[in-house]
């Protein structure tokens, strides 16, 4: 059977992973071939870049040489797929080379399209790039006042990244002994200060305690870069010193070009995790269409689903496991303590008090990803 | 009488008990509190990587065959003999004369049976090894 992973992320990288080690002895009969084609040679732990907007981490932290993640029984190419020929079971890469496969999964990913907003990419802060990252620390190293809006554009990744910026920035300033002189507004598209009625719940004391003030129902529009003032759709607008933007995101171009979901999501059954009229093709993490949040644990929790799956069907003829939604968020509250969100498709989150184990938690799983992708943990 | 000798005796317990406790949350306490985001990240890293390393080392079946080859007591004694000779070898380097180089140093050194008896084990070794590779590549391994 001849596997084709296409994307080198979280999700793809343990799919291939967890493949390979279950199906370890099929591959030495040779009766297995898992092949990996990815658009780089490097691998991003992409929620370290939060951090490297504080200053809390170095870039050069957040990356690992592909090749050195995966088994050394996956056949890995850097090589990004320009055409996927579903009705002849192959792809077509950069290169010009054609893949076959019996079963693909597709794990291509998101990407940020700030340029979706007129005059965002020009006159925000972001943080979901690295070179915006090192930006934004040194733009906030260099404020030492006035009014900061924190905007959000949907769909994004990470659900909790609004939440988390506010409450970096609020002990960023505090640690600076300049909390006092900084405004910090958030603005959120829909009429609660969260997605998940429960995260807001909980976070709305808190941006009282720490006196953030908040304007729900406030889809951004267009910023005015020369005037600094950020509009929305609803017809309201704030005057800033420094904007900083959760840029929306859409599904990679390679999957909006080839016809395969609006807006670059595939549309997927969301127990079995196959791609709708397609069985043989899985896709995982921020490539579904589905309702759960575009984090890397949904992308880990469903990478295990489809790898059991076609691990089963090579071993007995069919899959055994459903995915149920499940998606763990850890959320930093700020410097020195954290909380998480554990949710699926039946349960909602139940927030616990924030911690300071839960942050040094989240600061060895900042280390233990690396293990994770490697399909160990 | 029962309960009134025995009532102290518990409470007594029970006091060192707590004492107990308090002393162990006090320790956690201090851990907690001598911990910082640097240590937890540095000691996260290294189990990371010692996960890792454990990882690769055991699902190595070269090394797992090595262990099982190693566990033999002939072998062991081996190990314990190849200890020594590098001791012995590196002492006797450093008081012998650097060679002169050429045949009649050359000869000089083969006529001493132990460096034979040595080049006798090393041409074994190669033998079998290269027997071994030979099938391995046949195979298409």
């Amino acid at each position: 059977m001849r596997i084709l992973v296409v994307g080198g992320g979280t999700g793809g990288t343990i799919v291939a992973n967890n493949l390979a080690r279950r199906l370890s002895g099929e591959i030495r009969a040779g009766k297995v071939k898992i092949t990996m084609l990815s658009a780089s040679d490097k691998h991003m732990y992409q929620p370290g870049l939060l951090y490297v907007a504080f200053g809390q981490m170095m870039p050069d932290e957040l990356y690992r040489d592909q090749a050195s993640l995966l088994e050394s029984s996956i056949d890995f190419h850097v090589d990004p797929v320009e055409q996927f020929e579903l009705d002849k079971n192959q792809v077509k890469t950069k290169s010009g080379k054609v893949y076959m496969y019996d079963v693909m999964v597709i794990a291509t990913g998101s990407r940020i399209v700030p340029e979706q907003i007129p005059g965002l990419a020009e006159g925000a802060e972001t943080f979901y790039s690295e070179a915006g990252a090192v930006k934004m620390f040194k733009r906030l190293r260099e404020f030492q006042g006035g009014k900061i809006a924190v905007v959000v554009g949907v769909p994004h990744k990470c659900p909790i990244a609004p939440v988390e910026v506010i409450f970096s920035l609020n002990d960023y300033f505090k640690a600076r002994g300049i909390r006092d002189k900084v405004t910090i507004k958030y603005h959120y598209p829909i009429g609660r200060i969260h997605t998940i009625k429960e995260v807001a719940t909980w976070a709305k004391p808190e941006f009282d305690r720490m006196g953030i003030e908040y304007e729900t129902l406030f889809n951004v529009k267009e910023v005015d870069v020369q005037n600094k003032v950020v509009k929305s759709e609803e017809d309201t607008e704030y005057a800033y010193d420094l904007l900083i933007a959760i840029p929306p995101h859409r599904g990679m171009e390679v999957i909006e070009k080839n016809g395969l979901g609006e807006g670059g999501w595939i549309p997927t059954d969301r127990h079995k995790l196959t791609m709708n009229g397609h069985d043989n093709v899985y896709v995982v993490g921020d490539t579904t269409n589905l309702p759960v949040s575009k984090t890397g644990s949904a992308a880990h929790f469903e990478a295990e689903v489809i790898s059991e799956n076609i691990s089963s069907i090579v071993k007995i003829g069919t899959p055994v496991r459903d995915y149920d939604g499940k998606v763990y968020c850890f959320i930093e509250t700020g410097h020195d303590s954290a909380t998480y969100a554990m949710f699926n498709y039946q349960n909602p989150p139940n927030l616990k008090p924030p911690s300071k184990p839960m942050h040094w938690f989240k600061m060895s799983y900042n280390k233990m990803y690396w293990t994770s992708v490697r399909g160990l943990l | 009488m029962t309960t009134e000798t025995g009532t102290p005796a518990a409470a007594t317990a029970s006091a060192e008990d707590l004492h107990q406790l308090a002393e162990l949350a006090n320790l956690v306490t201090a851990a907690r509190d001598a911990m910082s985001d640097d240590i937890v990240t540095r000691l996260a890293g290294a189990m990371s990587e010692g996960i890792t390393l454990l990882d690769r080392l055991t699902r190595n079946e070269g090394l797992i065959y090595l262990l099982q080859e190693l566990d033999r007591p002939e072998n062991q004694h081996f190990l314990v003999s190849l200890a020594n000779a590098f001791t012995e070898a590196s002492r006797e380097l450093a008081t012998t004369p650097q060679a002169q180089g050429g045949l009649g140093c050359a000869i000089r050194l083969v006529r001493d049976p132990g460096v034979l008896e040595g080049l006798r084990l090393v041409s074994l070794i190669g033998s079998r090894l290269s027997k071994s590779m030979r099938e391995m590549h046949r195979h298409g391994g």
